[in-house]
């Protein structure tokens, strides 16, 4: 186990596990990345990790707006002006064409978006620390440095059994 | 803090994590097709196969062989295509406004809804489709540059903002339910035995992992999607009705059209989960997921909303008389009440706004069975409100010479058995191959609302 790199916490309820990261961090234990079967808020705030997705789909969507009004002016302004009844070229109902596809940029950036940063795609090989983290299991990766010595880690591995885990294994991947 | 004495657990039989995994992958990892699967199929697909057949009439010959006439020229192509629309509703409600308003017992049937918007709006789809009369020009419809002039297409006539409308919605909807099924399909992987199955859930699995960072971009991109694609359940039935609002026939030039759609819309397709997660709870023994408070919250929707519907009906023959226009009143209290299609004016009324009321009563929404036969009858009501729209006002306009009756031919009537053998063989195959319930969502819920923890000896 000792010339293996990582470090694995298994546990197996929630909020086990997420007080499991909180007494790591305040032991100064850096905590690589937790693998659960479903999202864990807390851990995230724990972590402190932010996303900017947000942001990113909020361009997205105004992309999509000006860039539909744009189409929509170029092709019944500019390239084909064509009166019927009197009304205005550059209609107040291109408002509706503009929403729908502003939704449509908005979520296809989006999800882009998610697979562009999670480095996604069909296919790709993984190999999970610990499969069942897929299943019933939460799992607490932790590297372990070159600098490392045999009490830190073992402090590292009473730390995990005494917050909860069922099982701490190492782990190569 | 989600209350559990409010509405009691939402998974019941102390659920453990793994049991959940096993119950929603089991159908799948398994080999045997079940019996009932392949008859389902079989009569699915010769369902299919007419219509099949009412297409290549349609295509071969042309809507000649529907019985259109100069008066009445939207017939069963245009009821049948807003029905499939409205049905197709229910899944964006249900993921999307429910997951809004913090409803958790969503997470047991969104998937199943989200499925069955996709092959409804599908089959919505080949209606205008087919309607065209000459498919091969279909893609006149996009705005191209063309050699024409180039003349782009009218933007703004509602028929163009349909195609954009439905397209966004089915691309929007899709995408929204494949990005949820990601980590389900990772579970999958993680627990066949079969190299190759495991190789297909990889790939329809993007090779998700379910870090932590993954999973915050994950929830924040889900929400994102969610958030974006909720305003089109608004607009595209609004966009619908527009269709019919925009044109100045007796019964369809009013404003109360696009908020009545959208809540018809909702009725409907809530009415076939309904129908649906019945079939589906007692075929798959999905009892403790879908459990008698489930179907209740739908019911009580159901009854909600068609109070709202019968509200629509009464104003719009309030506001016939009030506008004391001599073609409207004909169009509510001679034609449509009493004409020679009242028996389907009577139907939608009946099915409605009256049936969904007897909901009110506890026991009615404990009898499965009733709430089953309800569920379908809504389903049909709703079938004849478009057919009161669509006829009895194309019917009768606003010249007596112009009068003109109608009624389907075979090849029509084959053309929408054919998209309902579609429709069911579209969900078989996602009872068989896809995860139907939310693996990952249900966990997520499963221990602040129904799992057990102060007594170990439940366990296992």
């Amino acid at each position: 186990m000792n010339n293996q790199n990582q470090i694995l916490g298994v546990f197996d309820d929630p909020d086990v596990v997420t007080n499991a990261v909180k007494v790591l961090l305040k032991n100064d234990v850096k905590v690589k990345d937790v693998f659960s079967p479903f999202p864990l808020e807390h851990v995230w705030d724990l972590l402190k990790l932010k996303t900017r997705i947000p942001y990113a789909t909020f361009i997205y969507g105004a992309v999509g707006t000006s860039s539909v009004f744009a189409f929509l002016y170029w092709t019944s302004v500019i390239s084909y002006p064509l009166t019927f009844g009197g009304k205005p070229h550059n209609s107040l109902s291109f408002v509706v064409l503009m929403f729908v596809l502003t939704i449509l940029s908005g979520v296809i950036f989006t999800l882009a978006t998610l697979l562009i940063r999670e480095k996604m795609w069909p296919g790709k090989k993984v190999t999970l620390p610990d499969s069942r983290s897929m299943d019933d299991k939460f799992v607490i990766v932790i590297d372990k440095n070159k600098d490392m010595d045999e009490a830190t880690v073992k402090k590292i591995d009473e730390l995990l059994m005494k917050s909860g885990a069922v099982e701490v294994n190492g782990s190569n991947v | 803090m989600y209350n559990i004495n409010v509405r009691g657990v939402l998974i019941e039989g102390n659920k453990r994590y793994h049991d959940i995994t096993r119950d929603v992958t089991n159908p799948i990892l398994t080999n045997k097709t079940p019996l009932w699967w392949w008859i389902t199929a079989f009569l699915a697909s010769g369902m299919l196969v007419w219509g099949i057949w009412g297409f290549y009439n349609t295509i071969t010959v042309g809507t000649g062989t529907w019985g259109l006439n100069n008066s009445v020229s939207w017939g069963w192509a245009i009821i049948n295509f807003v029905w499939w629309i409205g049905i197709g509703h229910a899944g964006t409600a249900f993921s999307i406004f429910l997951l809004v308003l913090h409803q958790k017992w969503r997470t047991s049937i969104n998937r199943a809804a989200e499925a069955m918007t996709i092959f409804a709006v599908m089959a919505a789809g080949m209606f205008p489709l087919i309607h065209m009369g000459r498919i091969w020009n279909g893609f006149f419809v996009f705005p191209y540059p063309n050699t024409r002039g180039p003349l782009w297409d009218n933007f703004n006539s509602p028929l163009f903002w349909d195609v954009m409308a439905i397209s966004t919605y089915l691309t929007a909807s899709f995408l929204f339910w494949y990005v949820g099924m990601m980590p389900d399909f990772a579970t999958i992987r993680e627990r066949t035995t079969s190299k190759i199955k495991k190789k297909i859930y990889n790939i329809l699995s993007f090779g998700w992992v379910g870090s932590a960072r993954g999973w915050l971009r994950f929830e924040a991109a889900a929400l994102l999607m969610g958030g974006l694609t909720a305003p089109l359940v608004v607009s595209v039935h609004s966009i619908v009705a527009t269709d019919f609002a925009a044109g100045v026939v007796p019964g369809w030039h009013s404003t109360i059209f696009p908020p009545f759609f959208v809540v018809g819309a909702i009725f409907s397709g809530f009415a076939m989960v309904l129908t649906m997660m019945i079939i589906v709870r007692k075929v798959y023994k999905y009892e403790e997921y879908v459990t008698q408070r489930h179907l209740d919250a739908i019911a009580r929707v159901l009854t909600f909303v068609s109070l709202i519907m019968g509200v629509a009906y009464i104003s719009e023959i309030f506001i016939a008389w009030y506008s004391d226009s001599p073609y409207e009143m004909f169009v509510f209290f001679k034609n449509r009440t009493a004409g020679e299609y009242a028996y389907s004016y009577w139907a939608m009324i009946t099915f409605n706004a009256l049936m969904p009321q007897l909901f009110w009563f506890k026991k009615i929404r404990q009898n499965i069975t009733i709430v089953f036969i309800i569920s379908i009858f809504i389903n049909v009501g709703m079938w004849y409100e478009r057919f009161v729209i669509v006829v009895t006002s194309l019917s009768k306009t606003w010249l007596p010479s112009t009068w003109h009756g109608y009624s389907p031919t075979a090849t029509e009537i084959a053309i929408y058995v054919g998209t309902i053998g579609f429709f069911i063989l579209g969900l078989l195959a996602f009872l068989r191959f896809l995860p139907m319930m939310a693996i990952s969502e249900l966990k997520g819920i499963n221990k602040e609302t129904s799992m057990i923890t102060e007594k170990p000896e439940n366990h296992e």
